[in-house]
């Protein structure tokens, strides 16, 4: 994978290049903006890792250049900035993510995999964590090599859940996205759907955050083979 | 009671302007007044008004000439008009020793006198009011003599008493002005107090704001002796703010700046990590990355801290629905805690909207959330509750870690404070900011201590009227 790199810091640039080129990613580094603008019209890249605030302009200016071009090259903004209002200037300027400084690497890394995953389509659309495979277009699941019939609703959130794999999904946005006639539709149907999905895929991939929502968990995989 | 009593009369005793003001008026008033009585008693001893009348003595020239054949006629008409006089000039008592006194001569015989008490009166010039003393006494005295020179008439009033005969006799001019000196005073103090009231209006409002409240006084007098005393203390607050301002933005953009030194050092140690195989190395590079961890955690919330703190928010007041806030961020927030095994859950009690600035409110859940699982050991659980309770929002934290001592629940939220036992590292400023953004939102903080001995953080917040919250925005 062909990494472009802007930042303007010495110690943070080399580190970040290093660490990168260490998970076999083939990482370009640049320090300034008009660099950037030139190497990215110089060759091809599958992410750009953009720092906003560069001695020769603000990075959402390399933003908003690659967007006017109409070009989905996936950008994941690192920027010290935290405030909400930056996070969101960026989103809507085109950026596909936005990581706050100072970040841990292994964030690092799992971002930049996932926007791979995002923007490439790898696999054909099919989103595939432990036992599990979901397929979008065709609304196919299959659990340990065999097919699973589900309804409308226990499909979209199981989509749901897998494309935020690791982090918690709330009931609300659960109920405002999947369910038909959002919250007004009594407070138990999302449990109802949750466990007969459960009964459908087995037990051990959703958890239960009571109150909170539900997550299927990265760690699991790494951990030990569903139950 | 003597105590009120003191507290009393050192009030009392305070220097007042109202008081200054109401002196400075009674004593021009009783100044003007002294002046008025003076120029009066002056002038009436000058010339004492019953010997100035040239009438007077003429008339009493014409009855002693007319009736000079008939004196018993004569005596008694003169004995009537003396009375008159009497009467007119003094208090009416013929016997009293302010009563003026008359004297007649025909043809150098005294032919009548008002009182035998009082010996013959000469005056040494005609028609001049002159000091004569007679049977001990001074005497105002003046002699009118006819024209044939027959009949010499002679009128006296005593010149000791004159002061007080005068007195008595003007009193109708000074009664006024004596009765109504007190009544003066009331009507001056209420004017001064009605006048005086653009002056207790500036000092309600700047003893009613709060101490963070450094906007300027929304009420601006028009009157000439109050727009500088506003206009100074407006320009005082416009200073304050100023420096609060600099000082803020100036730690703000510091705590910024740090941000990506530490990001660098924490990548590059955690690239030097996974090439290392070195139990002992691994560990020391573990530490750096904790101490690592705890700067930017004190960078980000001294960020936080700044923003809630800000006088001026660009951000206006939205409505927000507290509990799908506080579900947000702790879905946000559950893989930290499942890292460390503790176990989140929170209860709803339906539709809490609040009305508050968005970011504040996250760094103030997201403050005592973090708190909670860093207490909390493993396997644990925070427990956290929002519901509505008479008119106020309720987000209550639980957790099951070693809780506050009830003598530090008040210190804990001073910045930088930590308690002294305590074994996790920590910034010593997240409730800090919890106490600073409920502050700012007109709510409360309460610390105690939860079932089973952990903490329980209980925040109160006014809770907004509305219907509809806006959507939230899940980042």
């Amino acid at each position: 994978m062909n990494l472009l790199l802007v930042e303007d810091d010495l110690d943070l640039g080399n580190g970040v290049r290093i660490a990168l080129a260490n998970q076999g990613m083939d990482v370009v580094w640049v320090r300034r903006l008009g660099d950037a603008l030139r190497t990215l019209d110089g060759g091809t890249f599958d992410m750009v890792l953009l720092d906003l605030g560069l001695p020769d302009g603000d990075g959402l200016e390399l933003l908003f250049r690659l967007r006017r071009d109409k070009q989905i090259l996936p950008v994941l903004v690192l920027s010290a900035r935290d405030a909400l209002d930056d996070r969101l200037r960026s989103l809507d300027d085109g950026a596909d993510d936005y990581l706050v400084k100072p970040f841990a690497l292994a964030e690092l890394l799992s971002r930049v995999r996932a926007l791979a995953r995002r923007s490439y389509g790898f696999n054909d659309e099919t989103i595939r964590m432990r036992g599990l495979a979901l397929h979008e277009p065709t609304r196919g699941v299959i659990v340990d090599g065999e097919p699973v019939e589900l309804s409308r609703c226990e499909f979209d959130l199981l989509a749901l859940l897998l494309k935020r794999t690791g982090r918690v999904v709330t009931r609300r946005v659960m109920e405002e996205q999947v369910l038909p006639g959002g919250q007004a539709n009594g407070s138990n149907s999302l449990e109802v759907h949750i466990s007969n999905l459960r009964k459908k895929i087995g037990q051990g991939y959703i958890r239960t955050v009571r109150g909170i929502g539900y997550v299927i968990d990265v760690q699991s995989l790494v951990r030990s083979t569903p139950k | 009671m003597m105590q009120a009593l003191a507290l009393r009369w050192r009030k009392w005793k305070q220097p007042s302007l109202m008081r200054r003001l109401l002196l400075a008026q009674m004593a021009v008033v009783a100044l003007l007044w002294t002046m008025a009585i003076a120029l009066l008693l002056y002038d009436s001893y000058e010339d004492p008004e019953l010997l100035k009348y040239q009438k007077i003595f003429h008339t009493i020239t014409v009855i002693a000439e007319n009736l000079a054949d008939r004196p018993d006629r004569q005596q008694e008409t003169l004995a009537a008009f003396d009375q008159v006089l009497v009467e007119a000039s003094g208090d009416g008592d013929a016997a009293a020793d302010t009563a003026a006194v008359l004297q007649v001569w025909q043809k150098d015989r005294l032919i009548y006198r008002s009182t035998a008490g009082v010996p013959v009166i000469l005056n040494t010039v005609p028609n001049r009011i002159e000091t004569v003393t007679a049977g001990g006494r001074e005497w105002r005295a003046r002699t009118h003599v006819s024209a044939n020179s027959d009949t010499r008439v002679m009128l006296a009033e005593p010149s000791v008493w004159r002061l007080t005969v005068t007195m008595a006799y003007r009193g109708y001019y000074l009664l006024p002005l004596v009765i109504s000196l007190p009544f003066l005073v009331f009507p001056a103090w209420l004017s001064m107090r009605v006048a005086l009231r653009p002056w207790r209006q500036v000092t309600k409002e700047t003893s009613e704001r709060g101490p963070a409240d450094m906007t300027p006084l929304s009420y601006t007098p028009p009157h000439k002796e109050l727009q500088p005393l506003v206009q100074s203390i407006n320009s005082l607050l416009q200073r304050v703010r100023d420096s609060t301002s600099r000082e803020r933005s100036l730690i703000a953009d510091a705590a910024h700046e740090l941000r990506t030194p530490l990001a660098a050092m924490r990548v590059n140690v955690e690239a030097l990590k996974e090439q290392s195989t070195d139990e002992g190395q691994r560990e020391l590079m573990g530490n750096l990355l904790r101490s690592n961890d705890r700067a930017a955690r004190l960078v980000g919330q001294l960020l936080q801290l700044m923003r809630s703190d800000a006088v001026l928010h660009g951000d206006l007041p939205v409505m927000l629905s507290l509990d799908a806030l506080v579900q947000d961020r702790l879905a946000m927030i559950e893989g930290l805690a499942s890292t460390r095994g503790v176990e989140l859950e929170l209860e709803c009690e339906g539709n809490v909207p609040v009305l508050g600035e968005r970011e504040s409110l996250v760094s103030m859940i997201d403050n005592l959330i973090n708190n909670a699982i860093k207490y909390s050991p493993a396997n644990g659980r925070v427990l956290v509750k929002v519901a509505s309770e008479s008119a106020r929002a309720v987000l209550t934290v639980a957790d099951q870690g070693p809780g506050i001592p009830p003598a530090l629940r008040e210190r804990v939220f001073d910045r930088f404070f930590r308690n002294p036992d305590q074994t996790q590292s920590g910034s010593g400023l997240g409730l800090a900011i919890v106490k600073s953004v409920v502050d700012r939102h007109g709510g409360e903080v309460v610390l105690e201590e939860a079932e089973g001995g952990g903490l329980l953080v209980t925040v109160r917040l006014p809770l907004a009227a509305a219907e509809a919250p806006q959507p939230m925005l899940s980042l």
